[in-house]
């Protein structure tokens, strides 16, 4: 139906004309009508843009990041009813649109935000039993072989740029320290007890996250991340306990462990 | 290094480091970390609250000064009486909402 086309078009480009044939019950005119209804459109998904990019939004100002979400609303309307994950492509968008490039680490901070709202709604998962991983130390030989099963909501993502210590700084009310931009960092980023966590780890560490959710055993994933980057399996595997996103172990040699 | 000297070490680095897990992990299970909460009235700061602010406005975020003695966040549990609030009769956060005094 071309008249639908028309109608979508035109609701986000307002140097479109207005669809033909439009008449108002009250005799009212319709360009200024569908004025309003263009304008709500695009104000109410710009503002679920800034509802999910707030550390964004506070580094750029409120006036630039208002054209930024316009010019993204407008290039990327929703493709899903679920407005609560909308922003899936806006770090790319911000990339490549050249409207920020003033702030080199803004696309980076944007996928940080982005992995914060998809933990933030990604499914339940039942932590594994730690007892359960005692009995599998009980056979440490097979330990190599064995294949983690994570937590849905966990996520890992390196950047060239400081933007784990720039969203921390966002947070809370501590006053920030001085942070250089130019640091490389990494993050998990997890949902435990119902929060968010963005924690600070290193390259190796994100790349054995990366290993493991590609299906690699547990020795492969910690030869991989310990190949020529800071990696601590130790300080890995202390975490996915601590904040329980270690939900299950496959052992191809024995059984399934819940 | 052959793979398979490869695999041998880190057969061996995956048990330590494992083992050491456990019990680092082990320890702040039951303390501070899995804590049980409360609703901590008069505690939160401007906009910082959990939830319940006032008529028309119930929900997280949205109390308007600080302290505000009709909104409340979640403390970690038996720590609500204890926290300062200076709007509080008490001069503390209670567990139910209060009318601030002026």
């Amino acid at each position: 139906m071309s008249g639908q086309t028309d109608w979508c078009a035109a609701l986000l480009d307002p140097a479109r004309t207005v669809p033909a044939g439009l008449v108002t019950w009250n005799g009212s005119d319709p360009v200024q009508r569908f004025a309003v209804y263009r304008n709500n459109v695009t104000v109410s998904l710009m503002g679920a843009i800034a509802d999910t990019f707030p550390v964004c939004q506070a580094l750029l100002g409120a006036a630039r990041f208002r054209a930024l979400a316009r010019a993204f609303v407008r290039d990327q309307p929703p493709r899903s009813p679920v407005l609560a994950r909308y922003g899936a492509g806006f770090a790319d968008f911000v990339a490549a649109s050249h409207l920020a490039d003033d702030w080199p680490c803004l696309p980076d901070l944007a996928r940080l935000e982005l992995a914060c709202l998809d933990a933030l709604h990604a499914g339940d998962a039942e932590p594994m039993d730690p007892a359960t991983l005692a009995a599998v130390m009980a056979g440490p030989e097979r330990l190599p072989a064995l294949r983690l099963r994570l937590h849905p909501s966990l996520a890992a993502l390196d950047s060239r740029y400081a933007v784990v210590s720039i969203w921390a700084a966002h947070q809370g009310d501590e006053t920030p320290a001085n942070i250089d931009p130019d640091v490389p960092e990494s993050a998990w980023v997890l949902r435990h007890d119902r929060s968010v966590r963005v924690l600070p780890m290193a390259v190796g560490d994100v790349r054995f996250i990366a290993a493991l959710r590609h299906g690699l055993t547990l020795g492969e994933a910690a030869a991989l991340a310990a190949d020529g980057a800071d990696f601590d399996l130790t300080r890995c595997l202390t975490v996915l306990l601590r904040e329980q996103v270690l939900t299950g172990i496959h052992d191809p040699d024995l059984r399934i462990h819940p | 290094m052959t793979t398979t000297a490869n695999q041998t070490v880190t057969a061996a680095a995956l048990a330590l480091a494992l083992g050491t897990a456990l019990t680092i992990a082990a320890v702040p299970a039951g303390a501070a970390e899995n804590g049980a909460k409360e609703k901590c009235y008069g505690v939160a700061l401007k906009g910082k609250n959990d939830c319940a602010a006032g008529p028309g406005t119930s929900c997280a975020g949205t109390s308007t000064k600080d302290y505000q003695g009709s909104a409340w966040k979640l403390v970690p549990k038996d720590s609500c009486v204890t926290t300062a609030s200076p709007t509080s009769p008490t001069g503390h956060g209670q567990l139910a909402a209060f009318k601030d005094k002026s």
